[in-house]
């Protein structure tokens, strides 16, 4: 028994050993190339920092920085970011409910399903790079029909200054919103695939019609993918390098870039955090979710 | 049920159904033709084949839009771009505007070191993400759940917080102004959006059954064997998913390279575009004499995507599929 005993432990240890020998290189990469940036990131922020020939001088200001951004100097922080995060609070529920839709429409058996494909996912490869910065910039990013319309002015009139500049500059480049979702339909589409054909058949059988089976199975098998497309989003939107505060972490001042790194950092996370509440409120009031 | 019946018939000789079709619908009893229009899904029915249609070609011209402008605009002469009826034909083939952006770019070089990175981080990325990803999903090892942590972390973390400081730790290495700095991460899972990749294998291989290990496992094969025998073969969609996307992404990405290689010689394709675009509003704002500005740039746009639309050419019929059967989440 003793034997027996022995036995199983060190095949327990041979597990272990085996396990961490795979996830070294990733572990030690994340120690070199993650953990001691951050926490040298960190330490920065709270440090004037001059680099000089001979090496890196740092004097600590305490929380300075930290105080001059938040507080005292509105130009570095939120010029930028309160425009930022309302289109962002605009933005994520349209790209979200956009990617689903397509993915769903994507997955119908019809003729031509495999061009359409193909052109559904060119977006996931021009749309990380600065190519889609050259298409918006000669005004490709406008939707045609909005144009002519009187949509400007109605925005103007009936929706109050500070919200009707975003949902304007995202009207104005909407196109822009269906470009960032292509990895998106990608992942609804590949999750459309782990709900049972079977399920559909028993809804007819049960004389289901379409509208309260999108709703009591589609959607609701689709809800890990929401949410999965819901932290995607966030963190896509929140890190692209053309984002107006990323811009400003530049080489010229060390300490000033790291606290605003870090103040953007908790930011994200922060509006992570909100909206996993919020998914998490609705998907309960609605009872998707309930499935899994 | 009434309603959307009385919808549904309201809605029949709208302009795309068929006539045959139509006299097939009418033939049946009310219920009938309401499960024929709508279907039993939301997405069987015939109206909603039609409204499909409209909408998937609408939204598919969206995307194409952009990439027709960029075409045409770029092989237009002179004449051409002043000529208001001339839009989206030109009259001819006017290469001017490839030859001068090839120039600008400094093509041949760029694309070499494009390549090279995106080349070497993909390859990289596939093999590193795909043993930690396994890692994860099927092996065991000490602080597993802090590990997890720490990968989630990383995912949802900006880059910007470390770049600073990875500056100074590779401008102690030696490396800035070289591509080691993108390479050498991704040899260890990490660089652009490696987190993620490893999050996509992770989840590809916990989808796969246990029996496999288990089969090998009484055959006595160690984990390194039952990985690179068993599951790396059988993985093949997930790679060829993290593969193109870690290529596509790294081709694209002007951001580290433009923090990394700012003083190189040569740079990546990507960066020469922003370099390319500081040149041309130096010289308007100096009162320079170029007249067509947008045709070089679309030139250039073309001559740096025109790699990726080759090899997603030749990929895409597996990368369509792959993505379905990679069940990149769960």
């Amino acid at each position: 028994m003793n034997l027996a005993k022995l036995r199983i432990t060190s095949a327990t240890t041979r597990r272990k050993l085996e396990g961490s020998l795979f996830i070294a290189p990733w572990a030690i990469g994340f120690l070199v190339f993650v953990a001691f940036p951050l926490a040298y990131s960190l330490y920065m922020s709270f440090q004037q920092v001059r680099i000089t020939a001979t090496g890196i001088n740092t004097t600590p200001v305490g929380l300075l920085y930290y105080r001059e951004i938040l507080f005292a100097d509105g130009g570095l922080l939120y010029d930028d970011l309160v425009p930022f995060l309302r289109e962002a609070v605009l933005m994520i529920p349209i790209i979200l409910i956009f990617s689903l839709l397509t993915a769903i429409l994507l997955n119908v058996r019809f003729g031509g399903r495999m061009i359409f494909r193909v052109i559904f996912f060119l977006p996931v490869i021009f749309a990380s790079g600065q190519i889609i910065q050259e298409f918006i910039a000669q005004g490709e990013g406008q939707l045609i029909i909005l144009q002519g319309s009187q949509l400007e002015r109605i925005l103007s009139d009936y929706v109050p200054r500070s919200w009707g500049e975003p949902l304007r500059s995202i009207l104005g480049s909407f196109v822009l919103v269906l470009w960032s979702s292509g990895v998106q339909i990608l992942i609804f589409l590949a999750g459309r695939q782990t709900i049972p054909a079977s399920v559909y058949e028993a809804a007819r059988i049960d004389g289901a019609d379409p509208w309260s089976t999108f709703w009591k199975i589609t959607l609701p098998g689709l809800s890990p993918f929401l949410l999965l497309n819901l932290i995607y989003t966030v963190v896509d939107l929140f890190t692209f390098p053309s984002n107006p505060i990323i811009s400003k972490v530049t080489t010229e001042n060390y300490g000033v870039s790291s606290a605003l790194a870090w103040i953007y950092f908790m930011i994200v996370l922060l509006f992570l955090g909100l909206a996993l509440l919020l998914y998490r409120r609705a998907s309960r009031s609605m009872g998707i979710g309930a499935i899994r | 049920m009434d309603k959307s019946t009385t919808l549904a018939k309201s809605n029949i000789p709208q302009s795309a159904v068929k006539k045959r079709s139509l006299r097939a619908l009418l033939a049946g009893s009310p219920a009938r033709l309401k499960l024929r229009l709508m279907g039993v899904e939301a997405d069987k029915g015939l109206l909603f084949r039609v409204f499909l249609y409209l909408l998937l070609i609408d939204v598919a011209f969206i995307y194409l839009k952009p990439v027709l402008y960029m075409v045409t605009t770029m092989v237009k002469d002179a004449r051409d771009l002043l000529d208001p009826a001339v839009i989206w034909v030109p009259s001819g083939f006017y290469g001017g505007h490839l030859a001068e952006a090839y120039k600008a770019l400094n093509y041949a070089a760029s694309f070499t070191v494009s390549l090279s990175v995106a080349g070497l981080v993909s390859l990289f990325q596939v093999v590193s993400c795909a043993i930690a990803g396994y890692a994860f999903a099927r092996l065991d090892f000490p602080f597993k759940k802090l590990a997890f942590g720490a990968l989630i972390f990383t995912f949802v973390m900006p880059p910007q917080v470390t770049i600073l400081p990875s500056i100074l730790l590779f401008k102690e290495l030696d490396w800035i102004n070289t591509f080691l700095p993108m390479v050498v991460p991704a040899l260890f899972g990490h660089g652009l959006k490696g987190a993620l990749f490893v999050i996509i294998f992770r989840q590809f291989f916990s989808t796969l059954p246990k029996e496999l290990e288990e089969a090998g496992r009484i055959d006595g094969a160690g984990a390194f064997r039952m990985f690179y025998r068993v599951m790396l073969p059988i993985s093949r969609p997930a790679v060829l998913v993290v593969f193109l996307f870690s290529f596509v992404w790294t081709w694209n990405d002007s951001y580290f390279p433009s923090m990394y290689m700012f003083g190189a010689e040569n740079v990546p394709l990507s960066v020469g575009l922003a370099k390319l675009n500081a040149m041309l509003s130096a010289e308007s704002e100096a009162g320079g004499l170029r007249f067509f500005v947008e045709p070089l740039k679309m030139a250039a746009s073309f001559l740096i995507i025109l790699p990726l639309l080759v090899l997603y050419a030749f990929t895409q019929r597996w990368f369509v599929e792959g993505v379905e059967r990679t069940g990149i989440v769960e």
